[in-house]
């Protein structure tokens, strides 16, 4: 029989008025890979919060090993050996990777250079065993966010869980990683750990999990074997039953997107160059074009001057050398919503404004029109499904699904010549997943519509989506074939650029 | 875009808070003191608000410094500029006024006044220009340099009534007085309070809408909450909106000093600011940045000091007690507003 590592039963918690699990129930097993799944908003983090030790629920009972416990901060949680890895970095930008890899050790008595000599071993012969690489004297700020967050998987592996808890792990991660990274989690299970992750690709639970827990609306709903699952169950249990009608399951990896007619020429890049905030060169000498009504899918591995590339077509960053030539009409996600893409102590309306307020329809000179803004920001609330009270809700208080919603939303009302998003779905459900490639597809359905550029590492999206296909590797793009746009094909081309840059 | 509610459901209530928790702490220290509480408090209410006198040409009097260099930090913080050096802006602007206020007595009342005033929001913009430069093209820290820009102006005054612009005399180290024409009218006759007081009002009310219906309004509250969201989401030109803060700021920090010698003290001297550039730091963040917010947290300082002067005088409790209780609002200012804002994030931290 297999033991009970932890049992979270009739788990409450609240935060104000909002309650974010109402009794959720969640099960591991020594040696098993528990994925656990749900909508934005459904609890999972706050779930694997209290499991991790950051969160203490109101109502409800943890036992770890067949023992009711109290978890009042990370530090109890990992004493009894359930290590958490973020959804969100907790790194500190200013040190270098082994010093953050270090903050995460108990403190061994000595010399701190003696710990650093431990940990640059224990971690390169763990870098060696795992497959995640990261240069480890390099300041942690100038990594790229796939970087970091193979830091933190390091950081909770070095300290030697019982249960390994990630939060996301695959998200900023090219398919060749997330494939080591399952074979890691499988090893880890096959050691007789736990490891419990949240996923929002159903495939990659498919792949990977032996049990699967799903969540909806801070109750779990269903907790099954591996094997008597499908993805359409798993949809089913997520969004619920009325809803899993509308929401088209997007297959990933099979069907791509057929190539539509290309309208007019709406934005050029001549042999670009730009750097990167700390002055590597991101864009090495890009050229390409983009016309009205396609999607032009950029894939490639974060940190090989996708962020530079975006910069430069949204009209961001200017080139140090070469040209861009960029529309008025341009709107823009950025990949970080909570940092980049609104202001969370900003209510819907001022987050609106945010893209509105230069628009002379909206303001003089000088003054701004709140009325009109106000309209807009309750059009977008209403046309995309926003939920929240009113537009007098602060963006910071809706769920990610929301806040992506509102920023997709409101860029579409600027973006009449050119909608650039980076990474627009990292993160999100499968409904506000469905909702982005929806959006996505439909303005360009005209060919007189907006041009798209989509870049994205999850290459799945970029194939299903696009009606053509660059690989930015090394600051470089590549064209792909319509014969060779195959997964296994452009994800060759995209690792084989990324080594050096790793 | 809701204001007054958000003011009066946040702010608001940890203005009251303080208030109150500063005064229970107060009378405990007091009695402690071997001082009679209740004493005390009459007597220094009665010094801040018992007597007309008492409100309009001390209490009020007091405050108008206090709100214009309140507004001043305001118009920084909001922008995600740390200005802390208002007190030397202000005393840029003090010099400056007086300057023009002995040199300018040839002209009419008319356009020396505006001039006095000018002079002192210009040089305090210009104080805040160095700091300004430093941040946007060298990226060194604003705090430490409009901190130590602070000392430099106070030594400047100080060298000026010593050297350049000491009264006729040579005696005493301060200017002679400026021109008549050159002096702000008295507001209350009888009283010592003067137009300047009408102007922080203005400057109040300017600022409020400033930030409400403006583009630049609007462009300086996104820099300050998120540089990066302004400049990403909103292309927003950040760098300018720092440089317009800075010294929009020290403007105003600037325009305290030049008021405060065309309205009261018509001279420069030494110690001019009993630290108002320093106490404007709580007064704006008691008033949560908010303009109109300001003009009563800037009253409420203004009787502390005029209540701590009655409190020496009538009830023989040593001035001190009166700074310590203004260090003690500031606690519990940042005490309370800690607390609501970890009420306000768990709230919506899913």
């Amino acid at each position: 029989m297999t033991r009970v590592l932890a049992r979270l039963s009739g788990v409450v918690r609240r935060f104000g008025s909002v309650e974010a699990l109402a009794g959720a129930d969640l099960e591991v097993l020594e040696g098993e890979v528990h994925a656990v799944l749900g909508e934005n908003g459904a609890g999972k983090t706050t779930l694997l919060g209290i499991l991790g030790g950051i969160l203490r629920p109101n109502e409800g009972t943890v036992e770890i090993d067949g023992t009711p416990v109290t978890l009042s901060s990370p530090g109890d949680a990992w004493a009894r050996g359930v290590g958490l890895v973020h959804q969100h970095f907790m790194l500190v930008p200013a040190l270098s990777v082994l010093e953050n890899l270090a903050l995460g050790r108990r403190s061994t008595p000595g010399r701190l250079s003696r710990t650093h000599a431990h940990v640059r071993s224990d971690a390169s012969r763990l870098m060696e065993r795992t497959g995640l690489d990261v240069p480890l004297d390099v300041r942690v700020e100038s990594l790229s966010v796939g970087q970091k967050q193979r830091v933190e998987i390091l950081r909770a592996l070095l300290r030697d869980p019982r249960i390994l808890v990630l939060d996301e792990p695959t998200a900023a991660l090219a398919p060749a990683e997330v494939a080591s990274l399952f074979a890691l989690l499988r090893d880890l299970a096959a050691e007789g750990r736990a490891v419990v992750l949240v996923a929002h690709k159903i495939d990659e639970v498919l792949a990977v999990a032996d049990r699967v827990t799903v969540l909806r609306r801070g109750r779990t709903t269903l907790t099954e074997l591996r094997a008597s699952v499908d993805a359409t169950s798993l949809v089913r249990a997520i969004v619920g039953g009325e809803a899993a009608d509308r929401v088209s399951v997007w297959s990933p990896g099979q069907a791509t997107a057929p190539r539509r007619a290309r309208g007019q020429e709406v934005a050029a890049l001549v042999d670009a160059r730009a750097r990167d905030a700390s002055g590597r060169v991101g864009v090495d000498g890009v050229s390409l074009a983009v016309g009205r009504g396609e999607i032009l899918g950029i894939a490639g591995v974060d940190g090989n001057g996708q962020r530079e590339l975006a910069l430069l077509l949204a009209g961001r960053l200017t080139p140090d050398t070469g040209s861009a030539r960029i529309p008025d009409g341009v709107g823009f996600i950025p990949q970080d919503r909570t940092l980049e893409g609104l202001i969370g102590e900003f209510d819907l309306t001022e987050n609106v404004a945010l893209a509105l307020h230069a628009d002379a329809r909206f303001g003089g000179r000088s003054l701004l029109r709140w009325r009109d803004i106000r309209t807009e920001a309750d059009r977008v609330r209403v046309r995309f499904g926003i939920v929240a009270p009113g537009i007098d809700t602060r963006g910071g208080a809706l769920s990610g699904g929301n806040q992506q919603r509102l920023v997709v939303g409101r860029e579409l009302l600027v973006a009449t010549d050119l909608l650039v998003a980076e990474n627009p779905t990292r993160g999100l459900d499968v409904s506000a997943t469905a909702f982005v490639h929806g959006e996505l597809r439909q303005v360009t359905d005209a060919v007189t519509g907006p041009g798209v550029v989509l870049i994205s590492s999850d290459l799945d999206e970029v194939l299903a989506l696009s009606d053509r296909v660059l690989v930015l590797s090394r600051g470089r793009v590549h064209e792909i074939a319509e014969g060779v746009r195959t997964r296994e094909g452009v994800g060759a081309l995209m690792l084989g650029g990324a080594d050096a840059v790793a | 875009m809701r204001w007054p509610e958000r003011v009066m459901g946040g702010p608001l209530a940890v203005a009251t808070g303080a208030v109150l928790l500063t005064a229970m702490l107060g009378a405990v220290l007091l009695w402690a003191g071997g001082y009679d509480p209740l004493a005390a408090a009459r007597a220094a209410a009665l010094g801040a608000f018992g007597t007309r006198d008492a409100l309009l040409s001390i209490t009020l009097v007091r405050s108008v410094p206090l709100i214009l260099t309140g507004l001043a930090i305001a118009v920084a913080f909001r922008a995600g500029v740390w200005n802390v050096g208002a007190e030397g802006q202000l005393y840029a602007g003090a010099v400056a006024a007086v300057w023009v206020g002995l040199e300018g007595g040839s002209l009419p009342a008319l356009l020396l006044v505006p001039a006095v005033l000018g002079a002192a929001g210009v040089a305090g913009a210009l104080w805040a220009l160095a700091p300004a430069l430093m941040k946007l093209r060298l990226g060194v820290g604003e705090v430490i340099t409009t901190l130590l820009m602070n000392f430099v102006a106070i030594y400047l005054a100080a060298y000026m009534v010593h050297g350049p612009l000491q009264e006729p005399r040579g005696v005493f180290p301060q200017t002679g007085p400026i021109a008549e024409g050159a002096r702000l009218p008295v507001l209350v006759p009888g009283t010592r309070l003067h137009v300047g007081v009408v102007l922080a009002l203005v400057a109040a009310a300017g600022l409020s809408w400033l930030f409400r219906r403006t583009r630049i309004g609007f462009q300086m509250r996104a820099v300050g909450a998120s540089s990066d969201a302004a400049r990403i989401a909103g292309r927003i030109d950040t760098r300018k909106v720092v440089l317009i803060a800075f010294l929009g700021s020290g403007a105003l920090a600037g325009l305290a000093g030049g008021v405060q010698v065309a309205g009261v003290t018509y001279a420069l001297y030494e110690g001019l600011s009993p630290g108002w550039g320093y106490t404007a730091i709580a007064v704006a963040l008691l008033a949560a940045l908010n303009p109109i917010g300001v003009l009563a947290t800037a009253v409420l300082f203004g009787a502390l000091e005029a209540g701590a002067a009655a409190m020496q005088r009538d009830a023989g409790v040593p001035a001190v007690w009166a700074v310590a209780a203004q260090s003690l609002v500031i606690l519990a200012v940042l005490a309370l507003d800690r607390v609501r804002h970890r009420a306000g994030s768990e709230a919506s931290g899913v």
